[in-house]
């Protein structure tokens, strides 16, 4: 590259492009530079006009260079370099282009943001407005600018700073304006809280003209600073020399400044400044925060003179009607301090305090109103060389509670500003000292409560009386610091120890021998609850000289007697003994009213607890009689025990129980060491003691009988060394008097309530023990009697439950049914009798292999509710009775068939023999008329046999007892039944050789055995041998008649003596037979009775006595 | 000649029948209980059968039932012989077959008459007409 292409493109062209882009830069700025260019300063302009002013020279450069051919310094790139360089700045412009107008602005933001800085870092409110001067006068583009405080307690503003083209003006601070009455344009902008401007300020009526004539401004703004909705001061801006039309973005940017500046000056302003108020603020501080509030005023004292230039400074508190104390003092060197001898004499605080104002006095010696003041006079205050004298009362909350004063050693008047400096003082001190009396009076608090607190700790832990007691000596010990305590209390009309605590022994001896019964003082406390404290006993002549002498022995000087709270007449007390002396104070008497009432609550809470105890361990002891008694069955087992039971109830030593008989009290149980005696003696029931129970019914409780005559006299016990009666009545259901129960103590005691109710309660289950050991007796004796009837009922009785189960099954049932109890009870009767009792009066049910018939009759059983229970049946075994029955009606048609039988042959052949048309032969005749005889006879022995079974029933047979002889007898009936046409049958005779005679009647004897002879016949049809035989078997004629026949069934042997029953209806007879041998042989004292086995034949066997007459030879050894 | 055979345990009752019946120009054969009454009925097969109800062993009635069981002896007519007065004992023996009952005691002078008579009807083939009557009259009596 040439030179020339050098200077071309290396530094002409590079030139002109950075000439442009500085142009380009800068006309960029022109729109913000119009719009601020009231408000640039030169600074920011500097900067903006770079961009312009570069460019131009770079482009005349660049055109030079373009001119000349010739590269800068010979050489093109030095140059290029140079320019790029230069570049930077514009190219950083353009990359920053949207924030370009900041190069005009951030200088002037910084200065207002320093300012603003200056202005919040401000000290005090002086500072404060000067800074917001300055920037108001800066901001408004004028001369002067001022700033006033608004003071609203005084409605005053106030002049704080003006500054005039960079001065301060020092008359400003001087200025105020009374915001009320003097027209001015601080005002104006107070009242209206709003900004405005005056642009001829001489013309103007709403500014201060003499503030315009001093600062000499044509055209004036004020704008009002605001701080939590208040104004608090007012920036004035004013133009000098000229009038200035203020537009409104002077006033907006002045109010911008108002608002920040506001706070500020508030903030500043609430800060105490000044010596007098740092001393004030210090002061006031101090007092709310020191708890120790005489060092503070000590402290104190000395500022506070030292700020009014006094030579003595002091505070006096009290109430107006009281004496005044000094508190605190301060006095310069030299000076006497005060003391009790001068102190009253302090005329113009007593003055103060009296008339509740602040008393100031230039010169005390011509002051009048000390003077003639009661207050003391002057003398007092010349004296300790004071002559000004400044005293303000203390008031807090309205109350006087001291003055505070200060003293100068010469003459001179108190400003305003001094007044009002110790009037303030005097209130921050009045709220020191009411904090520190609340923080005294809330330590004393404290301390109760903590004395409290002892109390309620010790009392709350124990239960029992005794426990209690001895804590509440505890408590009382330590709530008030004593060495030792104890507790008295009453106790049959005096005072006895009842609990101590730390109590040495021979103080607690001669308390228990009645010491505390020595001192009226302390039986006066006790009967009138006073509080009574000794500051010391040893010579207090209130107390018995063992009094005074045990303090010194035991090791204590004072006694604080605090009576407990009680409802009786005489309070217990506790004594609290002190090793030193030890005066009571208010605290103590708060402290004991509380430990009476703790210990009134603690003795009533323990005697709740012992009832409740004593009232549960007697409900346990109750339970366990009670429950023991619910089980005895017998009353006189219930007596036994209940007087067993009884004192251990209570405690006592002996319980009997008097049983109402015949109008006495008769002495049935009793228990006790030597009162078995008493067991049977009867009282009247009219008499005292159980006598009275008796009548009033209600509980008779004697402490001591025994030392009462008539009562001794009167109770078996008492003469056993007994005297302490507790009685109650024994009350049964229906509240018919059972008795008396009565317990003995052998010493005397006073029975508490709920010993009596427990013996009530005892009474009463006694009373229900015994109802039910009667009642179960009753229902038990009812219940035997009830089984022995239904065992012994002949109706079978049978009950089942809801379920149908078997619960009763009688004897009568058993025979009826052939089951035993045992296998019926608790199965139903489907399983027992193969049939339900129920529904149905006639029931068949099988017995053994037969058939029994049971007549049924049911009924409901009820349980008392009325809820069906279950059911009863009561049957009868009416089998016989059916069977009777039906053989009645057997015999009715077998009399008549029997009867038919021989009526027909003798009817029949009669009226053959009448027949006219046949002629019958002789023989043919014979025939006839023997068949009409036979069977005449034959029904004349049926009617016979029907006679002699009518006699058997109604008794009348006739038997003609004769010795008879057995074998002619025996052979005739035999050989007639021959005759008769026992065709198949073989008779065998067995009959002994020597004579035999049975003692019976010989036609019965030949009935029955002719009837036993037909009967062996007639039922054996196949034939075969009938055996009859007659033998002697000791005292009785022994007959047989058997025979090979049918024989009998097991389940009819017992049927065929019955009247009517025939073995087999088809064979005819009257079934008498049997029924009329047996009666016969019944009715000859003998008796008759069957052996037989089926398909083999009976044997019918029947014995009659020997006859005696031939008995005499051949009778039994 | 009528044939009758008396089935009855009581000899007296036999003879009574059998002279009268006799008398009336009857033959009259006899049997002292059932067994031999039924043999002696397959036998001879009579006319007519008078049966006694009540007999020790077989009684009449299952005498009866055995005859009418057996074809040969079917046909005969039964006039049971009854000391029972119950109505239900003379139906019995109609119910089982018999055509007539006699009631004991009865007139032996009209036992030939009722055979008679008897035989007339079931010659005429009233038989059954002649049961039915006889329910019919005891159905009456026993309404009394």
């Amino acid at each position: 590259m040439t030179a020339e292409q050098q200077a071309i493109y290396l530094n002409a062209v590079p030139l002109l492009v950075l000439g442009a882009a500085y142009l380009a830069a800068g006309l960029s700025l022109v729109p913000a530079l119009v719009r601020s260019r009231g408000a640039l300063r030169e600074l920011e302009l500097a900067l903006a006009l770079v961009f312009p002013c570069g460019g131009i020279a770079a482009i005349v450069f660049g055109a030079l260079v373009l001119r000349d051919g010739e590269p800068v310094g010979g050489s093109g790139w030095p140059g290029f370099v140079a320019i790029v360089l230069a570049l930077v700045p514009v190219v950083a412009f353009f990359v920053r282009f949207r924030e370009r107008t900041l190069i005009l602005t951030a200088p002037g933001i910084a200065r207002a943001a320093e300012e603003l800085g200056r202005l919040r870092s401000a000290e005090t409110v002086e500072e404060a407005a000067h800074a917001v001067a300055e920037r108001a006068r800066e901001l408004a583009h004028v001369e002067v600018a001022a700033v006033a405080l608004i003071d609203e307690g005084t409605r005053t503003a106030q002049g704080l700073a003006m500054i005039d083209r960079g001065e301060e003006v020092d008359w400003f601070r001087e200025v105020r304006l009374d915001l009320d009455r003097e027209p001015s344009g601080i005002a104006s902008a107070y009242h209206d809280a709003a900004a405005f401007a005056v642009y001829d300020a001489h013309a103007s009526k709403r500014v201060s003209q003499r503030l315009v004539e001093r600062s000499g401004v044509e055209s004036v703004a004020y704008v009002p600073m605001l701080a939590a909705q208040q104004v608090v001061g007012v920036i004035v801006a004013g133009s000098v020399g000229r009038k200035h039309a203020f537009d409104s973005d002077d006033l907006a940017r002045l109010q911008a400044l108002a608002a920040e500046a506001g706070p500020v000056l508030e903030r500043l302003r609430a800060r105490p400044h000044g010596p007098r108020e740092v001393a004030v603020a210090r002061l006031a501080e101090q007092v709310r925060t020191d708890a120790d509030l005489d060092a503070v005023l000590a402290g104190t004292m000395e500022e506070v003179a030292t700020a009014l230039d006094a030579d003595r400074c002091f505070v006096r508190l009290g109430n107006p009607d009281s004496e005044l104390t000094l508190k605190a003092q301060w006095f310069a060197a030299g000076l006497e301090p005060l003391d009790g001898s001068n102190i009253a004499r302090l005329a113009a605080s007593n003055l103060a305090m009296r008339r509740n104002t602040t008393v100031a006095i230039s010169d005390v010696a011509t002051s009048s109103a000390l003077r003639d003041s009661p207050a003391g006079g002057t003398q007092g205050i010349l004296e300790l060389g004071s002559r000004a004298v400044l005293a303000t009362p203390i008031v807090v909350f309205g109350e006087l509670i001291g003055v505070l004063a200060v003293h100068r050693t010469t003459p001179g008047v108190w400003s305003d500003a001094d007044v009002s400096f110790l009037e303030a003082l005097a209130g921050e001190l009045g709220l020191g000292i009411h904090t520190a009396q609340l923080i005294v009076e809330n330590e004393r608090r404290l301390e109760i409560q903590r004395g409290f607190y002892r109390i309620a700790t010790v009392l709350g832990q124990p239960l029992s009386l005794a426990e209690t007691l001895d804590a509440l000596a505890q408590a009382a010990g330590e709530a008030f610091g004593g060495v030792f305590s104890a507790v008295v209390m009453p106790r049959a009309g005096a005072l006895h120890v009842a609990g101590a605590h730390e109590l040495p022994d021979p103080l607690r001896a001669a308390l228990e021998e009645g010491l505390a019964e020595e001192s009226d003082a302390l039986r006066l406390a006790s009967a009138e609850r006073r509080i009574l404290a000794s500051r010391a006993v040893a010579g207090d002549e209130r107390f018995s000289a063992r009094w005074r002498s045990l303090g010194p022995a035991c090791g204590f000087e004072s006694l604080l007697v605090v009576p407990l709270e009680s409802r009786e007449d005489t309070a217990g007390l506790v004594l609290v003994f002190f090793g030193e002396e030890r005066t009571l104070r208010d605290d103590d008497v708060e402290l004991a009213r509380h430990l009476a009432g703790a210990g009134r609550g603690a003795l009533e809470r323990s005697a709740l607890f012992e009832a409740e105890r004593t009232s549960r361990s007697l409900a346990q002891q109750l339970a366990r009689t009670g429950s023991v008694l619910a089980t005895e069955l017998d009353p006189a087992a219930v007596l036994d025990e209940v007087v067993e039971q009884a004192p251990a109830l209570l405690g006592t030593d002996a319980c009997a129980i008097r049983v109402v008989d015949a109008g006495d009290l008769v002495v049935t149980a009793v228990a006790g060491v030597d009162a078995e005696t008493a067991l049977g003696v009867r009282n009247d029931a009219a008499g005292p003691l159980s006598g009275e129970v008796a009548q009033s019914r209600r509980p008779v409780a004697v402490a001591d009988a025994a030392s009462d005559p008539a009562l001794f006299a009167s109770d078996a016990l008492l003469p056993a060394g007994f005297t302490a009666y507790l009685g109650v009545p024994l009350v049964g259901p229906e509240g018919a008097l059972h008795g008396v129960m009565s317990v003995y103590g052998r010493h005397p005691r006073a029975w508490r309530p709920e010993e009596i109710e427990a013996l009530v309660a005892l009474a009463v289950n006694t009373s229900a023990a015994l109802s039910n050991a009667e009642l179960y007796q009753r229902v038990a004796l009812e219940k035997e009697r009830s089984a022995a009837i239904l065992e012994n009922i002949g109706d079978g009785i049978v009950a089942v439950d809801r379920e149908g189960d078997v619960v009763l099954w009688n004897r009568a049932a058993e025979a009826a049914t052939g089951v035993p109890a045992s296998e019926a009870l608790g199965r139903d009767a489907q399983q027992i009798l193969g049939r339900s009792l129920s529904g149905s009066t006639l029931v068949p049910i099988r017995r053994g292999g037969g058939e029994t018939w049971l007549s049924v009759t049911e009924a409901t059983m009820r349980d008392p509710a009325g809820d069906v229970s279950g059911r009863i049946f009561a049957f009868r075994d009416i089998s016989a009775d059916r069977f009777v029955e039906e053989m009645k009606t057997e015999f009715v048609s077998t009399v008549s068939h029997e009867l038919r039988g021989p009526l027909t042959s003798i009817y029949g052949f009669a009226e053959t023999l009448l027949r006219e048309d046949v002629a019958f032969g002789d023989e043919e005749r014979k025939t006839f008329l023997g068949y009409i005889t036979s069977e005449s006879e034959r029904l004349t022995r049926i009617v016979d046999a029907l006679l002699s079974v009518a006699r058997l029933d109604t008794g009348d047979l006739q038997v003609n007892l004769a010795a008879t002889d057995v074998q002619p007898l025996v052979n005739d009936v035999v050989s007639t039944a021959r005759e008769n046409g026992g065709g198949g049958h073989r008779f065998v005779l067995d009959l002994p050789t020597e004579p035999l005679a049975a003692e019976a009647d010989a036609e019965k004897l030949r009935q029955v055995l002719s009837h036993l002879v037909d009967n062996a016949v007639k039922y054996s049809p196949e034939g075969g041998r009938v055996t009859v035989a007659a033998r002697r078997k000791n005292d009785t004629v022994e007959f047989h008649v058997a025979d090979e026949g049918h024989g009998i069934p097991a389940a009819e042997r017992e049927r065929i003596f019955r009247k009517f029953y025939r073995a087999d209806a088809d064979r005819g007879g009257t079934g008498l037979g049997l029924f009329l041998a047996q009666g016969l042989v019944n009715a000859m004292g003998g008796r008759i009775w069957v052996e037989s086995a089926e398909g083999e034949g009976s044997r019918f066997t029947f014995e009659l006595p020997v006859a005696r007459v031939l008995a005499g030879g051949s009778g039994p050894s | 000649m009528t044939r009758v055979l008396v089935i009855d345990d009581e000899a007296p009752i036999r003879l009574l029948c059998r002279v009268n019946l006799e008398a009336e120009g009857m033959q009259v054969s006899e049997a002292a209980d059932g067994p031999s009454g039924l043999e002696k009925a397959r036998a001879e097969t009579p006319d007519v059968i008078l049966l006694d109800v009540m007999m020790p062993g077989l009684d009449g009635w299952r005498v009866a039932e055995q005859l009418i069981d057996d074809p040969s002896t079917r046909g005969i007519p039964i006039v049971f012989l009854t000391a029972r007065a119950e109505f239900r004992d003379r139906a019995k023996g109609l119910d089982i077959g018999g055509v007539d009952y006699i009631t004991k005691p009865f007139n032996p002078l009209e036992l030939a008459p009722l055979v008679r008579d008897l035989l007339d009807r079931i010659d005429r083939g009233e038989r059954d007409q002649l049961r039915h009557e006889k329910l019919a009259d005891l159905r009456a009596l026993m309404e009394e």
